[in-house]
């Protein structure tokens, strides 16, 4: 399970807005295995959300390399990372994350259409949200949600097609110490019944406790990285 | 592209502010049910137009002599009139054809003399709708010197039925004609000339007055349809015995009219532009807002994969519902007026303060009854141009969209 997933190397991302310039990353290295839950820590400011949306093929780098999956994320068309993150890769953003007019099994749905998935969608997109304990909610809406269980219809829609990797940018921030615990217990089952990468940016104490892996970003770059044992993380442990 | 889920995320959004979609849908019907009553009154008024200008007076096509209308004189007649009636109604378009006489005249009651006008007519083939003996019965009164007398006619010189009246004119020849008739009855109609002047008598009985044997002033033509006008006018023409005569349809006889009938068209175009300049902005508007308002989920989707083109075909189609959603209501509004009012007519007298139904002018009779017409045509015309209308308007909006870099719009 030492495969890399994501090979981050020497990447800068500058920010122009008028005359001022950000020098958002400045270098930054960092290799992501396959099977790690990775947790990107660091004071507001410090590229966290950057980083993973340059992972997450969403934005350009300014120089340096990303491969992704062996692929140069660099030398990609717009449309070849659009196609990247269609069905390789899964999101799950802080807030606001699901289509607040289509009902729970509805979104989870839209993206298996997405990817061009023709039968089977229903039966796919419902046996997800039963896995994950969700099928109560298959017909709500998210206005009709809390939004623990927003989130977790959001994981839900973000592994239906099976990605390799899963990039969160603050899942919990929007949420309770419960709903949080809840979700990550999710997530990390995921992650060690089918060997899914989960990589969060996060300030949650309780998604470092999860973590199998926390790196420290700190103006742009990479400052500490530490793998606890599997006995440390929290998700293991209880 | 176009899935059931782009649809039905579209027409969901649109519950989304239902207010807002309510009311721009409510302003689209506004203007859809406006422009669908402005057509269908105008469509009616051209109707009724086009039969008063052409009813009893003037037909679809006359025959004359040459000048006739200029001079008016007695003596430029058509001859051989059964001849000439024969061969226009030969013709399968000619749905009913009369001859006609007029003469200026004094009629003497008692020491009483006035002016007034013989018309002489056919009896028989003046008694339809469109003919100058509208009413069932009317024809029977008339022959073997009795005669009929306009409403306006009898009142200012106190005419009544059963009185006997001298009429003294001129012949053809230039000599004295004079003759005894008793009034039959007095006449209704909306003919100016018949009804303040109108002496009305046989055709035969004013052929023997005037010395005119087998001849008349006028023919006066009906087609079976208004379409069929033009082409029967050339082939009447074209008759060996109209050549020396001068034929004309209605609208060389009255060119006023169809200069009045295109103004009539003109005005609902003007409504329909109106009314789709303002679907347009009002589409464009609406869209423009709530796209602004989703910037952040649409950042989300094109984050997931989505592709800009599907997000444009969804806001495609948002606009498109939107527009077809008031073009619908307008539409079954309009109907329902038009179904309302097509029957009994619209009173537009009433509007104006009055309750007489008919006005004169030019001696065409113009009833103020509006039956409102809808035409297929006009239902199709009126959709399309406001789902036009609507894709137009939402072009900016998807420019914007297709513009979007995901990152961005998520920080919004
Ligand atoms: N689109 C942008 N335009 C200009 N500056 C930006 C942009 N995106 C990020 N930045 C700047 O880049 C730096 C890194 O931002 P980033 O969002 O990656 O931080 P973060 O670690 O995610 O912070 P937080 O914990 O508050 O989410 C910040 O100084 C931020 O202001
Ligand atoms: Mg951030």
């Amino acid at each position: 399970m030492n495969t890399n997933l994501v090979d981050v190397k020497g990447v800068t991302k500058d920010f122009h807005n008028g005359k001022i310039t950000v020098n958002a990353l400045r270098g930054l290295d960092l290799v992501i295995h396959e099977g790690d839950f990775l947790a990107i820590v660091g004071p507001s400011g410090s590229g966290k959300t950057t980083l993973l949306n340059l992972i997450g093929a969403l934005d350009v780098a300014s120089s340096g390399d990303i491969s992704i999956f062996g692929h140069d994320l660099m030398a990609m068309s717009r449309k070849q990372r659009a196609e990247l993150r269609l069905t390789s890769l899964g999101f799950v953003f802080q807030a606001y994350n699901l289509i607040p007019v289509l009902t729970a099994l509805e979104n989870v749905k839209f993206v298996l259409e997405l990817q061009g998935v023709d039968g089977g969608r229903h039966e796919r997109a419902m046996s997800i949200l039963e896995d994950l304990s969700l099928g109560e909610l298959a017909n709500r809406r998210p206005n009709e949600m809390s939004g623990g269980q927003q989130q977790r219809v959001a994981v839900a829609r973000a592994i239906v097609a099976r990605p390799r990797l899963v990039l969160a940018d603050e899942p919990t921030a929007n949420l309770d110490s419960e709903n949080s615990e809840a979700l990550l217990v999710m997530m990390r089952e995921l992650r060690d019944k089918h060997g899914m990468t989960f990589v969060f940016s996060t300030h949650d104490p309780l998604v470092m406790a999860h973590a199998t892996r926390v790196v420290t970003l700190l103006d742009g770059r990479v400052v500490s990285d530490e793998t606890k044992n599997a006995g440390d993380a929290a998700g293991s442990a209880n | 592209m176009l899935s059931l889920s782009t649809l039905r995320i579209a027409w969901r959004n649109l519950g989304r502010n239902l207010k807002r979609t309510l009311l721009v849908a409510g302003a689209i019907a506004i203007g859809q049910f406006a422009f669908l009553g402005t057509s269908a009154l105008m469509h009616g008024y051209g109707e009724q137009f086009f039969n008063s200008a052409t009813g009893p007076m003037l037909g679809h096509a006359q025959v004359h002599a040459y000048d006739w209308r200029d001079d008016r004189s007695m003596d430029l007649t058509l001859d051989d009139v059964d001849g000439l009636l024969a061969d226009i109604r030969s013709d399968p378009n000619v749905m009913n054809a009369s001859a006609r006489i007029y003469a200026p005249v004094m009629a003497a009651l008692t020491e009483d003399g006035f002016m007034g006008v013989v018309v002489g007519v056919d009896p028989v083939t003046e008694s339809h709708k469109a003919g100058l003996l509208p009413v069932d019965g009317m024809g029977d009164l008339l022959g073997e010197h009795r005669i009929m007398v306009g409403a306006g006619f009898a009142e200012r010189h106190d005419l009544k039925p059963g009185m006997e009246i001298a009429v003294i004119g001129q012949d053809i020849d230039g000599s004295i004609a004079s003759d005894l008739y008793i009034v039959r009855d007095v006449m209704w109609s909306a003919v100016e000339i018949i009804h303040g002047l109108g002496i009305v008598m046989s055709l035969d009985d004013a052929q023997e007055l005037l010395m005119m044997p087998g001849q008349a002033h006028e023919i006066v033509i009906h087609t079976s349809d208004r379409e069929l006008i033009d082409e029967t006018v050339v082939r009447l023409s074209q008759l060996p015995s109209l050549a020396d005569l001068e034929i004309l349809s209605w609208d060389e006889l009255a060119p006023f009219v169809v200069t009045m009938a295109t103004m009539v068209d003109w005005f609902a175009y003007i409504v329909l532009i109106v009314v789709f300049i303002a679907a347009a902005a009002s589409v464009a508007n609406t869209m423009l807002m709530s796209t602004f308002e989703r910037t952040h989920e649409f950042g989300m989707l094109l984050s997931l994969g989505c592709s800009p083109g599907r997000l444009s075909m969804m806001i495609a189609i948002e606009a498109a519902i939107l527009g077809l959603l008031g073009v619908a209501i307008g539409t079954a509004v309009g109907i329902a007026f038009v179904a309302a009012t097509s029957e009994s007519g619209l009173n537009y007298a009433a509007l104006g303060g009055s309750d007489e139904y008919e006005v004169a002018f030019q001696g065409m009779q113009f009833s103020l009854l509006i039956y409102p017409k809808i035409y297929a045509k006009d239902i199709v015309i009126a959709v399309s141009a406001i789902l036009a209308t609507s894709l137009i308007a939402v072009v900016w909006p998807i420019m914007r969209i297709v513009r979007l870099r995901p990152v961005e719009a998520m920080r919004s």
